[in-house]
């Protein structure tokens, strides 16, 4: 990978220093560090140790307060002379970087021009691209799914895409920051296999990890302690080094006498907290259910594990627990209470015996302060202000968190947001607590503090429904671990284990192949876009029989050459065509002309007026079958090639078009994300008993507010890694790209356009018929 | 253009841990998005707010019982934060992109939905931009929410016959009992949460920078 000679350093840092606080504390405080080619180092230390800060540093992505850096043999930082710009420029060509977050790396809906975006920035040649996407995708093991769409992958394999989107720009040195913190065990060893396999091959890699077992293969171990970099490669790297001591205090329950796939394991003697027989739930819209024929109990004060493959309906289990969806069948009983049959008081009930701390509950902190978050849920129950602040103030002794009261949450590290979430469900004093992966993405000091939270709550007598990943997890804090395997290959659930991920995306792949390539999919966008918007419109201008007939032919042609399955368009159309029919059924009951057929009320029906509204049906059909045809044959990519290449005359008058159409692009790619954590959000706020659809106006603008604010933290921390992913994939404004997708006119879009020039002018000259 | 201090920002944030930023020691920035250009930080910020419009404009509340098929959406809001925040160039940014998907299932209404959206979050922090205060906020939306209803109204009177069977007479017939009171209901909607949280919001921009 490399053309230097060997002795050539890949980077040089050297009396390197970094605060973030204007120099109150220095985060790296004097650090030393030359990577030579071929090097596999592993960066570890605690959190806020300053190992994502190096690992930064390295990538030339943030520059130091002082020292002097050199990257790839450019000089890129003297404390004399500061940054110099056009060195990093350069020296991020030749970097890679991978981040914690796997989903925030991702730019667009298919794999291959995700691949395909850094090396286009670093303006390799076309002909190149081809064979860079491939390579790349080889080697993360995704060379099948080239044409999925990366956004709907697993953790796992959207990692590895990222990694291939990294390998594609041919880095001379690949710094992964974390890459396996938000990942299942699984996919983990996916990931630390294609490190294995780079370093085979020569690559450089600098690795920041808190995991011991992923230093084996390294050949360099480097601790950072108090702003200074120790080398630990000699060191025992067990967890002697890595984890603190346990604290807990209470017996263990053995592993061995439990069990593993009881779902009965004890019969209770009094009446359990949660009984749940025969439950059975599918998504609306799902073909495959999340949970099928699922009974399970448990006891008042028990420490129950759930655990269970990505899919197997563990998350949406909570749900149903928490009264946040309603089960297709069975029973569910909590405290006494039909949970399936619940109407708003019991559901309110419900919401008040059993708290949800969703996965990364951190994302639903919303309040000015810590104390006045953790109040939110006790204010709803209707304690008075004084009572509601008391439980804050108790809740947050529980957890060691009471010199955070008078912070804002949103300034507070992981960890410390991590408690004052937990901090905000335990507040309302739940019987039974279900906490959805509590420890993921947190380091060990976290994480121990987080189990001596759940074995307090076990000695108060509060139930707890832990979901988890992790055996140890489960074997350390459950009396109980139950297992529940996938009902189906599930597609409901929106983090899938890698095998139905394949499944899914090669089909998905193979009629998106099928639609992609027929005439329709094949047109260039930038005459595709403006004819179908341009046909659209003027189909509201259809108001004669004839007309109607020239639409109907023109939308004929249109979906037997796009190759869309009635099925596939059916689906995609149903919602709007039924929000149609009524509208125009509408323009019955206004038109009084003609002949009257019937009267509703004192309403005539007439025959103008049936004749008007199945018009109007007709219209709005034909305007969303176009629509729906379009957005089936042109990706987002292609879309926002079109935008970027239409509207570049502008750019004249100071327009950032390519920018423009950059942003749209990745606006399309988080929309969905968006609008799932939305969703997370709007859930675990009315598991703490917010509610916008009830109570005084202000209680109402209050659970907006605890919604609102939440989102807009989550759409700007995805904007701070965004922004540092398009980084590493070297975008920079006004630079030369080059295209994997090359638009061409052909004879075909000249053919469509000229139909399409047709169709409008007949619909102009109908118009003038009597 | 206006470029606010939340633009100009590097990358610095540990993740986890926010910090604050132009302190004496240094920027820690790298140079390489300087001079005016669009930074990558910038054109991640849009496009998560051109998201966020998005994602609220496919929402739909029935806020009015005389007229139930006009439906509010919270996309408003969306723009007059992006402008507040970043200036009236965002505001024209977020109200395009943000309504552009509707393009495929509603042509004329998405139109219709861009010119009330930049009529309303582009005057907004045009006259926010000269007053940086609570006080230049409303003025600013109240100004907004002026040229808005004009917009409004003359829209629905265009657009509304292509939709429905009515004359332009017959919609003019519906502003006063319905399309007035509905829209000025939509407008305070949007003022009133854009007041409530502007400052938790913005206060998270400046953090994040």
């Amino acid at each position: 990978m490399t053309d230097d000679a060997p002795a050539t350093p890949l980077a040089e840092l050297h009396d390197v220093r970094f605060s973030y606080d204007a120099g109150a504390h220095w985060t790296l405080d004097g650090v030393d560090l030359t990577i030579m080619p071929g090097e596999r180092i592993c960066l570890t230390g605690a959190n806020g140790s300053g190992k994502s800060t190096l690992a930064r540093l390295i990538c030339g992505l943030t520059a130091p307060d002082s020292g002097t850096i050199r990257l790839l043999n450019l000089p890129v930082y003297t404390t004399e002379s500061g940054p110099d710009a056009e060195a990093y420029r350069k020296a991020r060509r030749g970097i890679g970087a991978v981040f914690q977050k796997p989903e925030d790396q991702i730019v667009t809906t298919i794999l291959e021009d995700d691949v395909a975006f850094g090396p286009e920035n670093l303006a390799v040649p076309h002909k190149r691209l081809g064979e860079r996407i491939a390579d790349a995708l080889h080697a993360v093991g995704l060379q099948h799914q080239r044409h999925s769409n990366p956004t709907r992958m697993s953790g796992g394999q959207q990692q590895r895409a990222a990694i291939a989107g990294m390998l594609a720009m041919k880095p001379r040195l690949l710094v992964l920051d974390e890459p396996t913190a938000m990942l299942d065990e699984t996919a983990r060893d996916d990931i630390m296999q294609v490190l294995d396999e780079l370093q085979r091959q020569g690559s450089t890699i600098v690795h920041v990890t808190h995991r011991p077992e992923e230093t084996a293969h390294a050949t360099r171990i480097l601790r950072l302690e108090r702003g200074r970099l120790i080398d630990a490669t000699g060191m025992a790297t067990d967890s002697e080094t890595f984890a603190a001591p346990e604290t807990g205090s209470r017996e263990k329950p053995s592993a061995d006498a439990m069990p593993p796939a009881a779902l009965h394991a004890e019969n209770s003697t009094n009446s359990p907290l949660v009984s749940i027989e025969h439950l059975s739930y599918t998504y609306p819209g799902a073909s495959a259910p999340a949970i099928t024929d699922l009974s399970l109990t448990i006891g008042h004060g028990e420490t129950v594990a759930i655990m269970g493959p990505n899919g197997a309906g563990k998350s949406t289990l909570a749900k149903i627990l928490c009264a946040l969806a309603k089960p297709n069948a069975g029973t569910v009983v909590v405290d006494g209470i039909p949970v399936q049959r619940a109407k708003r008081k019991q559901r309110a009930q419900v919401h008040a015996t059993v708290g949800y701390i969703m996965q990364h509950p951190e994302r639903q902190l919303f309040a000015a302060t810590v104390a006045e978050d953790i109040a939110y849920g006790p204010r709803n129950q209707g304690l008075g202000e004084q009572e509601a602040m008391q439980r804050a103030e108790q809740t947050m002794r529980l957890l060691h968190i009471e010199h955070l009261a008078d912070r804002s949450p949103f300034a507070l590290s992981g960890g410390q947001q991590r408690l004052v979430a937990i901090a905000g469900v335990l507040a309302c004093r739940p019987k039974l607590i279900i906490m959805d992966e509590p420890a993921a993405g947190l380091d060990d000091a976290a994480r121990h503090r987080l189990h001596g939270v759940i074995r307090h709550l076990h000695n108060l007598g509060v139930a707890v429904m832990l979901i988890t990943h992790d055996a140890d997890e489960a074997r350390a804090l459950a009396d109980r671990i139950v297992r529940i395997s996938s009902p189906a290959v599930a597609d409901a659930d929106t983090d899938t284990d890698d095998a139905s991920g394949d499944n899914r995306s090669a089909d998905s792949a193979r009629s998106a192949d099928r639609v992609s390539d027929s005439l329709i999919g094949r047109l260039d966008p930038r005459a595709k876009l403006p004819v179908f918007l341009l046909v659209m419109m003027c189909a509201f201008a259809i108001s004669n029989g004839l007309q109607l007939a020239v639409g109907a032919c023109a939308v004929a042609g249109v979906l037997a050459a796009s190759h869309i399955g009635v099925r596939r368009l059916w689906r995609s159309i149903r919602v709007f065509l039924v929000l149609f029919v009524l509208m125009g059924l509408a323009n019955v009951l206004f038109v009084r002309t003609g002949t009257v057929l019937a009267t509703i009320g004192s309403i005539p029906i007439t025959d103008d007026g049936l004749a008007i509204s199945a018009l109007y049906i007709c219209r709005f059909a034909m305007v969303i079958v176009l629509g729906a045809v379009f957005l089936a044959t042109t990706t987002p990519t292609a879309i926002t090639d079109a935008v970027d290449s239409l509207f570049s005359p502008l750019r004249r008058f100071g327009v950032h078009t390519q920018e423009v159409a950059l942003v749209f692009s990745l606006a399309l790619r988080f929309m969905p994300t968006l609008a799932d954590e939305t969703h997370a959000i709007m859930d675990a706020q009315s598991a703490r008993g917010g509610s916008i659809e009830t109570g005084s106006p202000l209680n109402r603008a209050r659970a907006l507010a605890a919604i609102i604010v939440p989102v807009f933290a989550g759409a700007l921390r995805h904007a701070d890694n965004l922004s540092l992913a398009l980084d590493a994939r070297c975008y920079e404004e006004g630079i030369r790209r080059t295209h994997w997708r090359v638009l061409r006119i052909t004879s075909n879009d000249i053919v469509f356009i000229a139909a399409a020039g047709l169709t409008v002018l007949d619909i102009a000259l109908f118009a003038f018929l009597p | 253009m206006s470029q606010s201090s939340a633009m100009q920002s590097h990358t610095d944030a540990d993740h986890g841990t926010t910090a604050p930023s132009n302190h004496a020691t240094g920027t820690h920035s790298t140079g390489v998005a300087d001079h005016g250009r669009w930074s990558t930080r910038r054109i991640a910020m849009y496009a998560l707010f051109v998201a966020l419009a998005m994602a609220a404009s496919l929402i739909e509340l029935p806020i009015f019982p005389a007229a139930p098929w006009l439906k509010y959406d919270p996309s408003g809001i969306v723009c007059l934060i992006a402008g507040f925040a970043f200036g009236p160039y965002a505001a024209a940014i977020v109200s395009v992109l943000g309504f552009l998907p509707h393009m495929f299932t509603s042509p004329w209404g998405a139109l219709m939905g861009v010119l009330v959206a930049l009529a309303i979050s582009v005057p907004a922090s045009l006259v926010y931009r000269r007053k940086r205060t609570r006080g230049g906020a409303m003025a600013g939306m109240a100004l907004g929410m002026a040229i808005a209803l004009v917009v409004a109204l003359v829209s629905n009177l265009l657009v509304t016959p292509l939709y429905a069977h009515m004359t332009v007479a017959q919609v003019a017939a519906m502003i006063v009992p319905i399309l007035l009171p509905f829209n000025l209901l939509k407008f305070a909607i949007h003022a009133v949460v854009t007041f409530l949280i502007y400052k938790p919001v913005t206060a998270l921009i400046d953090r994040a920078a």
